[in-house]
């Protein structure tokens, strides 16, 4: 899998190992960000850093776990509490004069938000990539009377790909079990015989 | 005796403290996270004794999503580019949170009563479903959301109510913070070492400023 380094400011020390071990001089930068047009993903800089603050990261990420639909349902009947909560909090906040209700108003929408953002994570929108997400924003394209939605949904769909689809079908095997097998454009992209992910199969 | 804090977990003995629970005043709150006393429950009284009855909630349909939740979708999906670098991309997508934001019409007479009933709706049957079927299904990451989102909104509720009950005095000369990871609210001047309820360090912490939105 192929891996860029990115540096954590707050734990970085500038004990600067890593400028003396990268080989493309990609960690010296004038803004401390890794510069990953230079970054060959090598991994020697995170493995010199004496405080831990330089991780590697994926270009492409995994599939993301599947969610059965009677966990997605229980989760989007809370969000969709959490929402009113957010609002009738933010309403209050807004309308009234005294400065300590508005305060506890801010926290309790803020905590809200957190809570539903976090819920709607387990309940299959992680990943921008997966094809939950990917669908949620195609919809969104065919509402062209709205412009922000409908332009936003198409840059970001042309960046970033769906990870769990096929995009164009044909013949495959598994590496792990070697059942061989067709899938056609926009299935779901694993083994049906022993459920591997996609980096396990080859295209016949 | 002791005592253990539904949020946190701390434990008030009995016998190490010297002061009955029952005695302690009513404002006494949990010296980890400020929990009020009635957050707390005897530890021999075990989970099961308060299984809760609750009423299966009716799925409903999963095609229309609220714009609030579209608003809710899309900042965590915000987020989730930020994490992989992705600084454009997160870009738009916070852009359309605030569109369906802007697009969600407000509450009619707006009341911290009507949260209180959306905090214990929660409590009462929202959360209890999502349990089940998490434990049903083996789900560990849908468990965690559920213990996490419980103990949030246990102590969002515990305010909201204290607030109904005394007004906003308590807030007077202190500060407000929200733990930015778990949502988990906090009354005090300087945010907690680390988060009782997911213990992310305190520099996670926001401070809720000012009066007005």
């Amino acid at each position: 899998m192929k891996k860029f380094a990115v540096r954590n400011i707050r734990l970085c020390t500038k004990d600067c190992l890593c400028l003396y071990v990268c080989p493309t001089g990609a960690t010296d930068t004038e803004n401390s960000i890794i510069d990953i047009d230079k970054c060959t993903g090598c991994g020697d800089c995170a493995a010199a850093c004496p405080s831990g603050a330089i991780s590697l990261v994926p270009y492409d990420y995994p599939p993301q776990q599947k969610k059965s639909e009677r966990v997605c349902s229980a989760v989007m009947n809370l969000a969709k509490n959490k929402a009113a909560e957010e609002r009738t909090a933010e309403n209050i906040a807004s309308e009234t004069d005294d400065k300590n209700l508005a305060r506890l108003m801010k926290a309790v929408a803020r905590s809200s938000r957190l809570v539903s953002e976090d819920l709607l994570r387990e309940g299959g929108y992680m990943l921008p990539q997966s094809s939950i997400s990917q669908d949620l924003l195609a919809s969104l394209l065919e509402n062209p009377s709205a412009f922000i939605p409908a332009e936003n949904a198409r840059k970001i769909l042309e960046s970033i790909k769906c990870n769990d689809r096929v995009e164009k079908g044909g013949k495959f095997r598994c590496s792990v079990c070697f059942h061989e097998f067709e899938l056609e454009d926009g299935d779901e992209h694993i083994c049906p015989m022993c459920h591997s992910s996609k980096d396990k199969l080859e295209r016949l | 005796m002791k005592y253990v804090c539904s949020v946190c977990g701390y434990v008030y003995d009995e016998e190490v403290e010297g002061v009955p629970f029952s005695e302690l005043p009513d404002d006494w709150a949990c010296p980890m996270c400020k929990a009020p006393k009635s957050l707390f429950f005897a530890e021999d009284s075990e989970k099961d004794d308060v299984k809760t009855e609750h009423i299966d909630v009716i799925d409903e349909d999963m095609t229309e999503i609220p714009p609030l939740v579209l608003s809710q979708i899309f900042s965590n999906l915000a987020r989730g580019c930020e994490k992989q670098y992705k600084e454009n991309e997160s870009k738009l997508f916070t852009e359309l949170s605030e569109y369906y934001r802007k697009a969600s019409g407000n509450i009619e007479n707006p009341s911290t009563t009507v949260i209180a009933e959306k905090l214990s709706e929660d409590l009462s049957s929202l959360y209890p479903t999502l349990r089940e079927r998490s434990e049903m299904l083996k789900d560990r990451g849908a468990l965690r959301v559920t213990v996490w989102g419980e103990k949030v909104t246990r102590m969002a509720l515990s305010l909201v109510d204290r607030y109904e009950k005394e007004g906003s005095s308590f807030l007077d000369n202190t500060k407000i913070w929200v733990c930015s990871i778990c949502g988990f609210i906090y009354i005090g001047d300087t945010p907690p070492a680390i988060c009782p309820v997911c213990k992310v360090p305190d520099w996670k912490f926001e401070c809720i400023e000012g009066g007005n939105v």
